[in-house]
């Protein structure tokens, strides 16, 4: 009797957290995320107080170019970003254990991408007196345009998808592969035949992530499109250069569109998609012949990305620790030492900031996931949609939409820290919960129905099946929220306050006074910081999953 | 264990961010309610008042009282980049006001301060092509101060009623790469009609003039120089040189010495002059005559401590921190606007600066760069 009464009482404490957890999700979603793009809709249609549709009237008129050239770039960088992502994440999984590792390291060491430091060295490796181009291939190509902006942005977007869908092969069910194999296929069509159709899922997430991020990249075409304009890089064109912020308003609105249409897709086709009753047994690795024709080009191919990537790196290492007199290149510490005088504390606020956005990002986004896919709430999927969105807009957009709605009563949040967080916290949103989702659809239905069977709460689902068996999605949107947050610029620059500068920002003011070495020792520190605090979270899961695996043996 | 220790974390996190998403109350907040309390409304009042009609001695008097309030408390600047810190430390060491600051783009502080509906982002604002200043006096974001030191600096200088002022002059200089014209076999150029001619075509990088206050300069300098008419067509002859413009202030300056382009057109500044002596470039005063663009500093309306950035403007126009000011920047003293200040000797001949016509500086943008929109088109 005893048993049963505690048991009630705890299934009626699981009812009221059950209920207060759909509401918190629902509620964050709707007033960090939707009413500030509501607000700058509103601003894209309210002219000084006037409604009018005019600037839409001339931005289609006009703008048409910008539109296709948006559509472009984007549906050119999820196709490459996607390939590669796809080859990169065979090979690593294929190949010996230690190649796979160092695969992975590299790509965990360039996930995080400074801005401006970056794109400085894309420019000084392959721009038209670039090291790569011109000095060893003695090319000199006009790297500006549609060409540059596809490429950087896959660069950019690569490390970070390759390590999700490693993630996804890792816990393929190897039964299948195996019983393929004792058949006696050779590695090329297990690939094509077997592992790529059982990843669709993953590959669906990689691929509606760049299209959407590369739509709402507004940096990479300023910096390297030349006269390639882009809706995006317009749009933050007429914040900066005119402060016009209705029109600005109107262009991101207009972005929405084709980011909508290409969700709608993705939507379509994730759901049409069999579960892939995937047991994580197979995390030994994919024990494969590394042979044939496929296998040799995708270990090619992946060797070349891997070297570019060092090659990127490497020169902004290298800026960090040399200097130059009338062209003529010496080593020296001096960048390290003078960078103290400018990071400061800010670092650990830095710091500070990423972990709250990180852990509280994460959760956001597994709940939100949970609601929809698990417990089949009706609500979630209008919010998961909602949640999807601050990956369409630009950076700067969503910051804006943060003044415009968070400046005055209700809600007045401009110049606190709160909003900061909360910013970059949403912003990345849409990642934890389409990385959550993949995780998600991995758990068996049986193991949720025995539970509930066992008698089970809901809240047991999520407390024991859920979360367990997620780790590796929730440590890579931990990953990705921490590292996003510790880079970010664009969208915080509008709501920072100059008390509360974050290391980005302070990278932002020196490279602002031509000191781009110091920049590149500030890029380096936030690779460091960010490869530390990766790396322990990655041990403390990892010692994790051993433990419950000896258990499950 | 874990397993409930990881439920309690996430369930932990959410109702933490739900609280601080509620509580107003920010370590932020906290230190702006103390900066409002711990001021004593007599001095914002004083310095609130015309201080013009107050004679020299009673000012004087404010400013050795204010010096001692300013203790505790921050003054938020928004500037063009970090290299003002000595500036900024030695106002701090006098007056004992902290002082933090963030860089932004002119056009970026514009945009941020009428998204927060006039809010002002900061107390003051230090640097940045004068157009954008004339802007903001316009759409009503700045707050009028009239400093007793600055009596002596040239009308042109500062706004008649005391919206903005000038710390000092941005001339636009050639960066050109050595490096760049060796390998193309091109020689320096000497003017700006030398940027027009074909031989240079692709080499020449230029920021879209809208978003740099010094290209806008650049172009306007142009217009005054020559008249409108030939100035507009030395424009589209060296816009056929031009393959893009750029879209951040800083590209000429970096693509330059990347070596993506034999010449940038450039705010001859600090960074020019230590690029001099690090990279394979040089930097050229064009002949014809050197464009130029004063620097304005504001006090934002609205502001918590408009009584430190009013005393700001006063210490920015004191003989040392001039000296300072030229310094930071690699300022000649003919770049300096305050009367005998002293500057560094770069040989800027004074002769060479345009006669340009600054009352039309701010009024003319909009047709200026319209026009330049008609020529350059997408590019």
């Amino acid at each position: 009797m005893k048993i049963s009464k505690h048991r009630e009482n705890i299934n009626r404490f699981y009812n009221v957290l059950d209920v207060l957890l759909i509401i918190i999700v629902a509620v964050s979603v709707i007033l960090f995320i939707l009413y500030p793009m509501w607000m700058v809709m509103v601003k894209s249609v309210n002219i000084d107080g006037i409604y009018s549709l005019d600037i839409y009237k001339n931005l289609i008129k006009n703008s048409t170019k910008l539109i296709t050239n948006s559509l472009m770039v984007a549906i050119s960088t999820t196709v490459l970003t996607t390939v590669m992502t796809v080859i990169i994440s065979v090979y690593a999984s294929l190949t010996k254990k230690w190649v796979g590792r160092l695969i992975n390291l590299t790509l965990m060491l360039t996930m995080i991408s400074p801005p401006f430091v970056t794109s400085l060295s894309y420019i000084t490796l392959f721009g038209k007196r670039g090291f790569i181009t011109h000095d060893i291939l003695g090319l000199t190509l006009n790297t500006y345009g549609f060409y540059g902006i596809v490429l950087m942005q896959s660069l950019g977007f690569i490390s970070l998808s390759s390590i999700l869908l490693i993630g996804i092969i890792k816990s393929l069910n190897s039964d299948t592969i195996q019983s393929a194999r004792d058949l006696g296929a050779d590695t090329g069509s297990i690939i094509f035949d077997i592992i790529i159709p059982m990843i669709r899922p993953g590959i669906l997430v990689v691929a509606v992530l760049a299209f959407v991020r590369s739509l709402a990249d507004f940096s990479t075409p300023a910096i390297i499109g030349g006269s390639y304009n882009t809706l995006a890089a317009e749009s933050y064109f007429s914040v900066i250069a005119y402060s016009n912020l209705n029109r600005a308003a109107a262009i991101n609105t207009l972005i929405f569109i084709p980011a909508l249409i290409g969700f709608l897709i993705f939507r379509h086709y994730m759901n049409r998609l069999p579960m892939m009753g995937g047991s994580t047994t197979g995390s030994d690795g994919l024990n494969l012949p590394r042979s044939g024709k496929i296998y040799r080009i995708f270990g090619v191919l992946t060797i070349l990305f891997l070297f570019i990537l060092i090659m990127q790196y490497g020169s902004i290492f290298l800026s960090a620790i040399t200097k130059k007199t009338r062209g003529v290149m010496y080593f020296t510490l001096e960048n390290i030492v003078e960078s103290k005088n400018h990071i400061n504390t800010t670092i650990f606020r830095s710091i500070g900031y990423s972990l709250i956005a990180a852990i509280g990002g994460t959760t956001i986004g597994y709940l939100l996931s949970y609601y929809r896919e698990i417990r089949k709430v009706r609500l979630m999927k209008v919010i998961d949609f909602i949640a999807t969105m601050p990956y369409i807009i630009p950076g700067t957009f969503f910051g804006l939409g943060y003044i415009l709605a968070f400046n005055d009563y209700p809600l007045p949040l401009t110049g606190t820290a709160t909003i900061v967080i909360l910013n970059v916290l949403f912003k990345q949103l849409p990642f934890s919960t389409k990385i959550a989702d993949s995780t998600i659809k991995q758990i068996r239905p049986e193991s949720i129905d025995s539970c509930k069977d066992l008698g089970g709460h809901e809240m047991n689902v999520l407390k024991d099946i859920m979360i367990p068996s997620s780790k590796p999605g929730f440590f890579l949107s931990f990953i990705n929220n921490f590292t996003a947050t510790m880079t970010t610029v664009g969208s915080i620059i509008f709501l920072v306050y100059p008390g509360q500068k974050l290391a980005t920002l302070i990278m932002f003011d020196v490279i602002q006074s031509g000191k781009y070495r110091i920049g590149a020792v500030i890029a380096c520190l936030l690779i460091l910081v960010v490869m530390l605090f990766n790396i322990s979270f990655y041990l403390l899961f990892l010692s994790d999953k051993k433990k419950t695996k000896q258990s499950s043996n | 264990m874990k397993k409930k220790f990881l439920t309690l974390i996430s369930l932990l996190m959410v109702s933490v961010m739900l609280f601080a998403a509620c509580s107003p109350t920010k370590p932020a907040e906290d230190q702006k309610t103390e900066v409002a309390d711990d001021k004593s409304g007599e001095v914002k009042e004083e310095t609130k008042e015309e201080p013009k009609e107050e004679p020299k001695e009673e000012k004087k008097k404010t400013e050795d009282e204010a010096k001692l309030n300013f203790e505790g408390r921050t003054l938020n600047v928004v500037a063009t980049s970090e290299s003002y810190v000595p500036l900024f430390e030695k106002f701090t060491e006098k007056t004992g006001a902290k002082v933090e600051f963030l860089s932004m783009s002119s056009g970026e502080v514009l945009s941020r301060v009428k998204a927060e509906g006039g809010k002002p982002m900061a107390d003051l604002w230090f640097g940045g092509g004068l157009d954008a200043f004339i802007q903001a006096k316009n759409d009503d974001l700045l707050e009028a101060y009239k400093s007793p030191n600055a009596e002596d600096i040239d009308a042109k200088f500062k706004d008649a009623d005391g919206y903005w002022y000038s710390k000092g002059i941005t001339v636009v200089g050639l960066l050109v790469n050595n490096d760049v014209l060796e390998e193309k076999g091109l020689e320096a150029p000497k003017g700006w009609k030398d940027l027009a001619d074909p031989k240079y075509k692709d080499e020449v990088i230029m920021s879209s003039p809208a978003i740099s206050g010094t290209n806008y300069a650049a172009l306007k300098g142009w217009l005054d120089l020559w008249g409108e008419e030939e100035g507009w067509k030395f424009f589209t002859e060296l816009n056929e040189n031009i393959t893009a413009y750029g879209k951040r202030g800083k590209d000429p300056f970096e693509k330059t010495i990347a070596k993506e382009f034999a010449i940038g057109i450039i705010p001859a500044d600090k960074s020019a002059h230590d690029a001099m002596k690090e990279e394979n470039v040089t930097l050229i005063f064009p002949e014809e005559g050197i464009p130029w663009v004063p620097e304005g500093v504001a006090i934002f309306k609205g502001s918590d401590n408009v009584d430190i950035a009013s005393a700001f403007i006063d210490f920015m126009y004191e003989p040392e921190s001039q000296k300072m000011i030229a310094e930071i920047d690699g300022k000649d003293t003919n770049q300096l606007v305050k009367p005998g200040a002293e500057g560094f000797d770069l040989g800027l001949d004074p002769s060479k600066l345009i006669d340009e016509d600054l009352s039309t500086f701010g009024s003319a943008r909009e047709a200026i760069l319209e026009k330049f929109q008609s020529i350059a088109g997408d590019k």
